[in-house]
């Protein structure tokens, strides 16, 4: 579907990016400008970049292809993903960003080196985990934008890949955190119009809301249940559905990180409220839009492609169908590109956070001058573009086993950490040690043995009733439990500095 | 209602109003700390 039209608007689009970039590279005076943009961050700027953070490649491209794909019994989908910034919010950035204004927090390994008294172990531990997960998430977005750029071009997968590498890499690494945020303001509203006008298009072209309903619940009554009698998306999959999405995503560090950039803490009273509300409407929209294409498959308006990840396309072709105008394609693959690029740029900043701030100045060279620290940042959110553009030369059917399997693992390495060591104070170093250690390397085995359907002494991974990261979550809490229980207690001083205990807010 | 089943409509709609209500509530008892 290449046209003039098409190339031109996508154009602009990168050279927006990339004026941005450049705009805000002029703003960077030393590293915490860099990876918390100075902290001044305001109320709509934070809003709109949790919402850009979380929503990632395949909120539009996932979502509605699991809605065509599996009909309402995914619609917790669309719950618990715009809930996870409340949760994020009000369980992990309240009591962060408070402590964080006292201690100087620039990342989240900051507040476990110190709440946990683990300068060395715990800070390493944490940033190469959190590398390893933000790097198998980040390859599922650039999966994501590289099927966009095919589709949209009919280009070869190394092309594609290489110009969404080169654009997003250049303005997150000369611009930063500022960058990232301001991106993601133009991104999460292009995004947010972009949806609201073109999905009703696809719905009404589809028939109507209950129309849709009526007709996919003839096809098969699961469709319109709010759960499946039995395997995925049965009561007890939902649960640990929840879980991963809530949970997982509110403690993923690119998405927790930007609780430390802002101006106010008064900015999280009705943040939770208004992002749930905004990207809720976006993300049901999207997802009743895969609804509507299965109908139009089913009445034969369009065929998807043979391809394994067909459902992928639904809302690609959807758009096709409904609006037969080129120039509103270009539009919309502007839409999908923003909302994966709004979590890749916020990725790779993490990385190279993770991999400057916590492990080169706080244990490698603790005397390295800010100058050295800030090159370096901008060195490895390169390197970790360039490294996740060679690794996403894969089959596009892995899109979405890597997107589950980088939030699993988010949930299970980081949130029992975090959360005991903000509400617990019986949680030790050791506990958090092995809690962390133990979940990343349960995540990443009960993933692969989910995944590949492996069968061990009679028992079948392929068939577990719960999410996969709910075991290695459990594994994670056991070990925090057991292990706390047995060791040295943290002392009472840096309880009280972190501000430690069942509260989240002294008010 | 919506051509959906009235258990369908009640489950995710109870879901999402108790959540917008808890998230209503946090907005108005917050008060921030510095």
């Amino acid at each position: 579907m290449t046209d003039f039209v098409t190339a031109i608007v996508v154009a602009l689009y990168f050279i927006m990016l990339l004026g941005i970039g450049a705009w805000a590279s002029k703003k960077i005076k030393n590293t915490e400008d860099y990876l918390v943009a100075g902290r001044q961050l305001g109320f709509w700027v934070f809003i709109l970049l949790m919402i850009g953070t979380v929503c990632s490649g395949m909120s539009l491209l996932g979502v509605s292809g699991l809605g065509f794909k599996a009909g309402w019994p995914t619609i917790w989908e669309q719950i618990f993903v715009p809930l996870a910034i409340g949760i994020c919010i009000i369980f992990f950035g309240v009591k962060l960003h408070n402590v964080a204004r006292t201690s100087g927090y620039v990342t989240v390994q900051d507040y476990l080196a110190h709440r946990y008294e683990s300068p060395t172990a715990l800070r390493s531990l944490s940033a190469i985990a959190g590398i390893i997960v933000s790097l198998i998430y980040l390859v599922g977005q650039y999966t994501a934008i590289a099927i966009v750029l095919i589709w949209l071009f009919q280009i070869p997968l190394w092309l594609a890949l290489l110009i969404a590498t080169i654009v997003t890499m250049v303005y997150t690494a000369i611009g930063g955190l500022y960058a990232v945020a301001w991106a993601a303001l133009i991104q999460s509203l292009t995004l947010i119009i972009g949806v609201l006008v073109m999905a009703p298009i696809i719905i009404w072209y589809a028939g109507g809301f209950t129309h849709i309903n009526e007709y996919i619940g003839s096809i098969n009554p699961n469709l319109v249940m709010p759960w499946n009698p039995v395997g995925a998306f049965a009561p007890p999959y939902v649960v640990s559905f929840a879980l991963l999405l809530g949970l997982g995503l509110a403690c993923a560090p690119h998405v927790i990180n930007n609780v430390l950039a802002i101006k106010d803490v008064k900015y999280f009273k009705w943040s939770p409220l208004i992002a749930f509300v905004i990207y809720g409407v976006v993300i049901f929209l999207l997802k009743f839009a895969g609804f509507a294409g299965l109908v139009l498959v089913k009445e034969g308006v369009f065929v998807l492609p043979s391809v394994p990840n067909a459902q992928d396309f639904i809302i690609l072709y959807g758009i096709q169908s409904a609006m037969p105008v080129l120039a509103l394609w270009a539009i919309f693959a502007v839409i999908v590109l923003s909302a994966v690029m709004s979590t890749t740029d916020r990725l790779m900043l993490t990385i190279g956070a993770m991999f400057s701030w916590d492990l080169y100045k706080k244990v490698i060279r603790p005397n390295a001058p800010d100058k050295e620290v800030l090159l370096l940042s901008k060195i490895v959110v390169v390197l970790s573009a360039i490294a996740t553009m060679i690794i996403a030369i894969n089959p596009p059917e892995m899109l979405a086993i890597l997107i589950w399997m980088g939030i699993g693992t988010m949930l299970a390495t980081f949130a029992v950490p975090l959360l005991a060591g903000l509400y617990w104070r019986g949680a030790t170093r050791e506990g958090a040690l092995a809690s962390m250690s133990l979940g990343l390397v349960a995540a990443l085995a009960f993933g692969f043995l989910n995944y590949f359907k492996v069968n061990v002494l009679g028992f079948d991974f392929a068939t577990i009733p719960l999410h996969f990261s709910a075991y290695a979550f459990i594994v994670s809490l056991a070990a925090m439990i057991i292990v706390s229980v047995l060791t040295k207690k943290t002392h009472e001083k840096i309880l009280d500095e972190t501000q430690t205990g069942w509260y989240i807010s002294k008010q | 209602m919506f051509g959906l089943p009235d258990i369908t409509v009640a489950v995710v709609g109870g879901v999402v109003l108790v959540i917008l209500a808890a998230l209503v509530y946090w907005g108005l008892t917050f008060r921030g700390h510095d």
